[in-house]
């Protein structure tokens, strides 16, 4: 399945990652409709979204069949600079978040 | 004499000598344009994280402001205009123009159909409301816990991916102008190619981070 012999259809393997991205993306509509845990479904949706930017970037954009200088050089240049930049921000917006509390339970209408 | 300078790199490539991702300079230049919009769209999610996390109201039920179906239908229009993309550049790259123009034609037909439903999106969410600084007073979107907050990374987010949609159509659509004249290179719809699988990524992001997370 996973074999695409590239003499014989040049055409297939963009269908079927077509596929795979279409039963993916039903999965993960699934997913959000049947109330799994959060944490479980945060990790879910997370992985399945990094397959389905493999499958893009490897199978369409033809990363798998560069040379791998190119093909690290975006794909960890792009995701190391992103998890950087989260890192970075995160405890910030904890702080925010903990600073400016009081001040948001005034025109919220909730009781806690 | 500059001139001249400038014309022997031009042919050498890389005045350096050697071609360390064992591309063309045209593939190359686009793969760092792509990395550079690739972290534009990272700052821009980041933007999107922060704003959610520092927000002590609890982020709204996406389900009630969208229509979870209709986003759907969105995701497989841009999947499927991605495979045809594809289909095209494998067209071109085997010397059948003919074939690849006829696959950029359903590709512009699909961008053009994934950006009339951002467009019936964004009216109907306006219509109901929606801003860009927030909800307006008395709206029902304040009744389904929508914040300022939400609406900002909503329409930075899809403003900024449907911009790009909107730019990939436009080199699509010179793409195939220029393919049925017979001036576009198998390249030239890789370069096309590239960008539009790259404006499928952001959706993939945006589709998870933002209407599914």
């Amino acid at each position: 399945m996973s074999e695409h012999a590239p003499g014989a259809n040049p055409y297939k393997i963009y269908w079927v990652t077509w596929g795979i991205l279409l039963v993916i993306t039903v999965a993960m509509l699934g997913a959000e409709m049947f109330h799994l845990p959060r944490l479980f479904l945060v990790l879910f949706l997370l992985a399945f979204m990094m397959v389905k930017a493999a499958m893009i970037g490897g199978n369409f954009m033809h990363l798998r069949f560069e040379r791998s200088n190119l093909s690290w050089m975006v794909a960890l240049g792009i995701l190391v600079t992103s998890l950087i930049l989260y890192t970075f921000i995160t405890p910030e917006s904890w702080h925010v978040k903990a600073t400016s509390a009081p001040a948001a339970e005034v025109p919220s209408e909730s009781t806690h | 004499m500059e001139s001249g300078a400038h014309s022997a790199t031009m042919e050498t490539g890389w005045g350096g000598g050697a071609a360390p991702f064992g591309a063309s300079w045209q593939k190359t230049m686009m793969w760092i344009f792509i990395v550079t919009d690739a972290l534009l769209f990272s700052g821009l999610l980041c933007g999107y994280a922060f704003l959610r996390q520092a927000n002590s109201a609890p982020w709204p039920d996406r389900t009630e402001v969208f229509s979870i179906p209709f986003i759907a239908l969105m995701t497989f229009i841009l999947i499927t205009s991605s495979a045809t993309m594809g289909s095209a550049v494998t067209a071109a790259r085997l010397g059948d123009m003919k074939k690849a123009l006829m696959y950029v034609s359903m590709t512009i037909v699909g961008g053009a159909a994934f950006l009339s439903c951002q467009a019936y999106e964004w009216s109907h969410l306006i219509h109901e409301g929606a801003r860009l600084t927030g909800p307006i007073a008395g709206s029902e979107l304040i009744e389904k816990g929508v914040t300022p907050q939400f609406t900002q990374a909503f329409f930075v987010l899809t403003g900024f991916h449907g911009s790009h949609v909107l730019s990939g159509l436009v080199i699509l659509i010179i793409t195939a102008i220029r393919t049925s004249m017979g001036k576009t290179p198998p390249q030239g719809v890789e370069m096309a190619g590239l960008y539009w699988h790259f404006v499928d990524l952001v959706w993939v992001f945006i589709f998870t981070l933002f209407y599914l997370l």
